[in-house]
């Protein structure tokens, strides 16, 4: 079940059984076992909530951490446009820049400029898709596709991120060379840490290492207090089109779309969802959804609070002012950046192979959910009584478990 | 009459819009657990949305069964209320009688039964003006 790489982890020791991460769970990935938390893989979508809500801090997000720049003989880094937003006011981001090399790195790719690309080929591709097309930015809301909504997956936009983009042109433009070159994206969130290591969308991924904003954070702030004063070294060509990628809505925005929603929150995104299978929005152009409040804003990763920090990317968005005038691609030049969709790895939801079978558990299952209390405690380990059944018919809990039941025969039907 | 293999039943409360969309919401994750495909899934989700959307702009209140045979699913909508006096005009795209609350949520676009219709195999509606909409569907399994 747990063949799926996942960055959020749980440490055993400092998990002391409360319900809190199982109950708060937008998709029901979480059980306790043994008075332990335990991650059901195939579900989990790696939105980090569980990292948000553990008052024990049992729930870690994984990254990889400086040293691993020791490997490499050229170190390239790609800071997400939420970097910008993190030190409390404007700074010019060639002092940004500045900062991040004087942690060891060789260059600082501008992102802006692949988040211009992929405006590019998007407004492009949307044109040729089943309306609303959904934006593959947000790798949680991807999963999340992938899991409960299989039939949505052909709305999704079949390009890269901007930052599988950069890493791309960055080995182009090392060419020959580019042994040695280790690419590392600075990230705001725990989700980009499981599509770095294993992108489920495409089939490979560019970049060598994915380093966490709130690790670097007091490094860079130290810096940045300290050089404020003196014209920055690095220059940067920052476009407001790509800083406003940090933002939800920024897409559309980059864009000029107007017929777009931008949502945040999972379950703001699964009510969105439900109304798209549902065959309403069909009269939207696109739509951006992410898992975290203010988008990649609220990332774990990151430093300063969602809405403070939407404060300052609004700064950079008027005072840069400057649009990445990306017009002319080659249908070539832009084939390289659309996503193959090959690693598609979709949830399997089948109560068992074969119909009659799941037939058979899926009228126990409805039988079990008359006899158990409705009073979602929690007790037995399972999120609600709804999916401790469920549990018990996919032979991941046994009835036993619940103290509360009282088994009555039941007409099997679900809900009311 | 043949008995189905599982048999899903919601009640529908008129006016609830909040709660609008839950029962095809359930009765999706239903046929996923099943192992019925996408496709299929997709057609009765939205031809029960829009069922759904009928009873609770329209009627006084309903219920909606549907029934899981091993060939095909049935979905039966019936509610209490004011009937349809012309069916025909009713099955007409963009013809609605949704009253101005509904419009003004976005509803009541007159595709309702047009969709429901192009979503199914089989189609049939029966209605009594003063009484009750009965709407009955079938989508075959393959």
């Amino acid at each position: 079940m747990n063949e799926i790489f996942h960055s959020v982890e749980l440490i055993e020791e400092k998990c002391n059984g409360c319900t809190r991460c199982m109950i708060k769970c937008p998709v029901e990935a979480i059980r306790l076992k043994n008075s332990k938390a335990v991650i059901y893989g195939d579900r989990c979508i790696d939105c980090g909530v569980c990292i948000k809500v553990c008052p024990y801090n049992a729930h870690v997000g994984k990254r990889d951490v400086l040293d691993v720049l020791d490997n490499f003989k050229t170190k390239i880094a790609i800071p997400s446009v939420t970097l910008y937003s993190q030190f409390g006011e404007y700074i010019e981001p060639g002092l940004i820049n500045d900062a991040i090399k004087s942690l060891g790195f060789d260059e600082v790719f501008d992102i802006t400029y692949a988040c211009d690309i992929v405006t590019e080929i998007t407004k492009n591709e949307i044109e040729k898709m089943p309306k609303p097309a959904i934006s593959p930015f947000c790798p949680s809301i991807i999963r999340l596709i992938q899991v409960n909504y299989p039939e949505l997956v052909d709305h999704i936009v079949k390009v890269l991120t901007p930052i599988e983009v950069a890493a791309i042109l960055i080995r182009e433009k090392y060419g020959e060379n580019s042994d040695g070159i280790g690419i590392f994206y600075l990230s705001p969130c725990v989700s980009r840490v499981t599509k770095g290591k294993y992108p489920f969308l495409s089939s490979e991924t560019h970049i060598d290492g994915v380093l966490a904003i709130s690790d670097l954070f007091p490094q860079l702030l130290k810096y940045i207090n300290k050089n404020k004063a003196a014209a920055p070294q690095s220059n940067s060509n920052m476009s407001s089109t790509g800083i406003a990628w940090a933002i939800p809505g920024g897409q559309s925005k980059a864009m000029n779309l107007e017929e777009y929603i931008a949502v945040y929150g999972v379950e703001n995104v699964i009510k969105v969802l439900d109304e798209i299978e549902k065959g309403k929005l069909s009269n939207v152009d696109f739509v951006e959804a992410f898992a975290c409040t203010e988008g990649c804003l609220g990332g774990i990763l990151l430093a300063d609070n969602p809405f403070n920090a939407r404060r300052i990317i609004n700064k950079y968005y008027d005072k840069l002012d400057k649009r990445c005038e990306i017009n002319e691609m080659s249908e070539e030049y832009k084939s390289r950046f659309l996503s193959d969709m090959k690693n598609n790895k979709t949830y399997n939801p089948k109560l068992a192979e074969d119909f009659a079978s799941a037939v058979k558990k899926m009228n126990f299952m409805n039988k079990l959910i008359n006899s158990l209390p409705g009073t979602d405690c929690g007790q037995c380990g399972s999120p609600s009584c709804k999916a401790f059944a469920e549990d018990v018919v996919r032979g991941l809990s046994t009835v036993d478990e619940c103290k509360f039941i009282t088994l009555k025969g039941g007409e099997g039907n679900e809900g009311k | 009459m043949e008995k189905a293999l599982i048999n899903l039943h919601y009640e529908i409360i008129h006016g609830d819009f909040m709660k609008a969309g839950e029962a095809s919401s359930n009765i999706k994750k239903a046929l996923m657990q099943l192992g019925v495909d996408n496709a299929i899934i997709k057609r009765l989700c939205v031809a029960c949305y829009e069922a759904e959307m009928n009873i609770v702009i329209h009627s006084y209140g309903g219920c909606i069964d549907v029934d899981i045979f091993e060939d095909r699913i049935e979905m039966n909508a019936k509610d209490k209320g004011p009937g349809i006096k012309d069916i025909e005009l009713a099955m007409t795209e963009g013809y609605s009688t949704a009253p101005d609350v509904a419009r003004e949520m976005g509803f009541g676009a007159g595709m309702g039964l047009p969709n429901i219709r192009k979503s199914s195999d089989e189609f049939e509606i029966t209605s009594v003006v003063g009484e009750y909409t009965n709407v009955r569907i079938v989508i075959f399994i393959d």
